[in-house]
């Protein structure tokens, strides 16, 4: 159930990160970092964060959004929101 | 100790020997010899500073290692406050301390206020704006639990004092040096070569290049107030060359250094003058201490004002920009060239085209018109705004700007030794056509000449011969002052 749950919020990013980062073959797994995506950048970092906190109507704090190391980390710190 | 310089010859080839050679056998006395090669490199410069610099590593160290296994997080917080206003309290009373009581006193003198406060005889530890960025990004870094802290003190103390990159960078975070330092070294032949290479690129740049378009631009500055305007855009044109040729050959020495000790350290340019842009600029341009400032300054402002839009992202960027111009130093000269730089990324912003990625000339020799004035427009903009950064206050720079804006624009150029700088601008052609000609490597020469052994020693020799002919007419480096 656990496993499900994070594999439907990392669709769910996966949508996101297309969206923003205007890729259409983009596809993220929990072990993606930014060095592996040509266009996410400082900048396009902001507005995932952004997006992804309007879509799952959360809030991240400052400190949190710094630490993630990959995309399983973001995935870490919605599933605790949820 | 400078890198071209007959003392630092004798050093390296001494340090080289001993590190390779002699105490090569244990990375324990390899690190320790590295540590004793870095103090005694610091203390050439000045003695003075080196216990600040043993203080600060240590602190640091301990720092480190407590915020690591502190579960409490008010405890925590509290410890990296401590380190982080070290570093940045330590940088603000040692740089900008003079600089605030004086622009203090004259607020309150134009008020009308009696008040005089008197400055310090502050001499500023050499390379204090470089370790100081380590040690911050250090113990964030560990706060954060994006490393762990360095339980090796010869290690850390090393990661602080490396000495190819102490006095000007590059800035390398935690996270790519210390596993180096880490790991067994071994000598590398391709990798000594390489290294050789690329430190007789930045020599050339610096000596050949940065020096000989010093003079002129010193003259021209120097001057300014009689000269015209046309005479002033040759004085910021050649300025703009020097301060590339000499800080990235610093770099390149400086990297190349490394590489002799098997040390791999941060690239510090990427050919910024082929920008089509500012914020590509930007990207090229001091590398180490954008990223620096982009990871620890940049994106926590931007993730503070995320709600805010594109305003949030105009005001993150004038303030990061903002720091960057107070980096350099205690001069309004520089605050200003700070902040112009980040109005100049407003219209990107608003565009949406700040991070649009426009590799030049891809798949061909030449750009395209489009390009190239691109190329052309950015270079310009960054031409003028060094006009501030080299200025010696403010009011210089704005008589050099409204010089440019006169009649006498029109005018040729009159400046001593005329004729000679045109040999000036010639190899300084014939050295953008070679950065052109290697934009895609590493450094430009890397692979120059790649499969014709005669042509590429031809061409160290030429650079070689250029190099000695300058010798000895050393000018310093303009990013040792910072």
């Amino acid at each position: 159930m656990i496993f499900m749950q994070r594999n439907e919020i990392l669709e769910q990013i996966n949508t996101i990160f297309i969206d923003i980062l205007d890729n259409e073959d983009l596809v993220i797994l929990e072990n993606t970092t930014a060095n592996d995506v040509d266009e996410w950048d400082s900048l396009t970092h902001i507005q995932l964060v952004v997006a992804v906190e309007r879509h799952f109507k959360i809030r991240f704090s400052s400190k949190e959004i710094q630490s993630w190391t990959n995309v399983g980390k973001m995935v870490d710190s919605i599933f605790s929101k949820l | 100790m400078i890198f071209n310089s007959t003392t630092f010859i004798i050093f390296f080839f001494v340090f080289f020997v001993l590190y390779w050679f002699v105490f090569s056998r244990s990375l324990k006395i390899q690190n320790l010899i590295l540590l004793v090669g870095s103090y005694v490199f610091y203390a050439w410069a000045d003695w003075r500073f080196l216990a600040f610099l043993v203080g600060v590593s240590a602190l640091n160290y301990i720092l480190g290692l407590k915020i690591e296994k502190q579960e409490k997080i008010s405890t925590k917080k509290i410890l990296l406050y401590i380190g982080v206003l070290q570093g940045i309290g330590g940088l603000a009373f040692f740089k900008y301390f003079n600089f605030f009581v004086a622009s203090f006193n004259d607020v309150s003198q134009k008020l009308g206020l009696s008040l005089n406060f008197h400055t310090l005889n502050l001499i500023i530890p050499l390379g204090i704006s470089f370790f100081t960025f380590r040690t911050v990004s250090y113990l964030l870094d560990v706060d954060k639990g994006k490393i762990e802290a360095t339980k090796n003190w010869v290690v850390f103390f090393n990661y602080v004092s490396f000495f190819p990159s102490i006095l000007s960078g590059p800035i390398d975070k935690a996270r790519d040096l210390v596993p180096q330092l880490e790991i067994n070294r071994k000598f590398e032949y391709d990798q000594a070569t390489d290294g050789m290479r690329q430190i007789l690129w930045g020599l050339f740049k610096k000596i050949v290049i940065a020096d000989s378009c010093a003079v002129y631009a010193n003259i021209i500055f120097d001057n300014s107030a009689v000269c015209s305007g046309s005479t002033l855009v040759v004085g910021a044109f050649f300025f703009t060359i020097q301060a590339y040729a000499d800080f990235s050959g610093y770099s390149d020495m400086a990297i190349g250094i490394a590489r002799l000790l098997g040390i791999n350290i941060s690239k510090n340019f990427d050919f910024p003058f082929f920008s089509q842009n500012i914020a590509e600029f930007w990207r090229k341009w001091h590398i180490s201490f954008t990223s620096w400032l982009t990871e620890y300054v940049f994106t926590p402002l931007c993730i503070t004002f995320r709600d805010y839009g594109k305003f949030g992202i105009i005001i993150s960027i004038i303030i990061n920009f903002t720091i960057c111009g107070i980096w350099h130093g205690p001069n309004w000269t520089y605050i200003l060239f700070g902040f112009l730089h980040g109005c100049f990324f407003i219209p990107l912003i608003i565009k949406g085209t700040l991070n649009k990625r426009r590799k030049i000339a891809r798949g061909s020799t030449l750009p395209s018109i489009k390009e190239f004035i691109n190329v052309l427009m950015t270079f310009t903009l960054i031409m003028f705004s060094f006009v501030l950064f080299r200025a010696n206050n403010v009011e210089q720079a704005l008589n050099y700007y409204s010089e440019i804006l006169s009649n006498s624009l029109f005018q040729i150029p009159v400046y001593p030794s005329r004729f000679d700088s045109i040999i000036v601008l010639f190899i300084t052609a014939l050295f953008f056509l070679v950065e052109w000609i290697g934009r895609e490597n590493h450094y430009a020469i890397a692979t120059i000449f790649k499969n014709n052994s005669i042509a590429r020693w031809m061409f160290y020799y030429i650079l070689v011969i250029s190099i000695l002919v300058k010798f000895g007419k050393v000018q310093d480096f303009i990013y040792a002052q910072f």
